[in-house]
């Protein structure tokens, strides 16, 4: 049993978010021209 | 005298493959990190926070001395090609330092018991961050192309102080915040050698992700810089 998951999922569910989030933000901006 | 156009960014070109390298990488970055790395003896599993903290904190440091040395490059050239570089990484940086805060305040809660405490690391990160933000707003006051470049690159070369303040502050001050454990002066990394090897990873891994963001970034400022400039002359 992983001790602390919720802490550990939480952490990289907003960093890799986070990242794609901006990522997609670029995107929709490139687009817009 | 400054450029009146702004040529295509030549290093769109990479822009896919960045990508694709950097989605490899992520993934099998994340796989050692969840499930090769071993154990911690003394935090046990939730020590695996520090394969994306550690990274993040890495490309803020990154970003901010690309600002820098971007700043430099402008006021010494006056090529816009750098202004773009620096805004594009000053604003990739301020959502890496986001992510820092948020990842350690998130490692803080099971292993200080708290989110937010006023230790030396977090309030030079937190100040760092503002900086950041500060340069981006003040990009926003000018409409002159030049005035804001030279403003902004002023700021950019000024801020980039606090960065080793950031990391030398556990040991220039009282700190509930570990001791440099990678980037040691004058000492080797103080870590497993699996879990250096995962960390080394995630960081590499990482580095692509920011090489992406960042070509992408200055792909859409280089238009916007030719709409501009073209428009003036």
């Amino acid at each position: 049993m992983v001790d602390n998951l919720g802490f550990i999922a939480a952490a990289y569910v907003v960093v890799w978010g986070g990242i794609a989030a901006y990522a997609i933000g670029l995107a929709r901006r490139r687009d817009r021209g | 005298m400054i450029e009146t156009t702004a040529s295509p960014f030549p290093a769109i070109r990479l822009r896919p493959w960045l990508g694709i390298v950097a989605t490899a990488l992520a993934s099998i970055a994340t796989w050692m990190a969840l499930l090769w790395a071993p154990t911690d003896a003394a935090q046990g599993d939730v020590y695996r926070v520090i394969y994306v903290h550690v990274p993040t904190a890495w490309l803020a440091y990154l970003a901010f001395v690309v600002v820098f040395l971007a700043s430099i490059g402008w006021l010494w050239t006056r090529r816009p090609w750098f202004d773009a570089l620096a805004v594009s990484s000053a604003e990739i940086g301020v959502l890496f330092t986001g992510l820092f805060i948020v990842s350690g305040s998130i490692w803080a809660k099971p292993t200080w018991g708290v989110w937010w405490t006023w230790d030396p690391r977090l309030v030079t990160t937190a100040i760092m961050f503002l900086m950041y933000l500060g340069y981006l707003l003040l990009r926003s006051l000018s409409i002159d192309f030049e005035s804001r470049a030279t403003r902004a690159a002023v700021l950019g070369i000024i801020a980039v102080v606090d960065i080793p303040i950031v990391h030398l502050s556990v040991l220039w001050m009282n700190s509930l915040h570990q001791l440099p454990t990678v980037m040691r002066i004058g000492a080797a990394p103080s870590l497993d050698r699996t879990m250096g090897m995962t960390l080394g990873i995630s960081v590499i891994a990482f580095t692509f992700v920011y090489l992406a963001l960042l070509v992408e970034r200055m792909s859409i400022e280089r238009v916007r810089q030719q709409r501009v400039l073209e428009g003036r002359s």
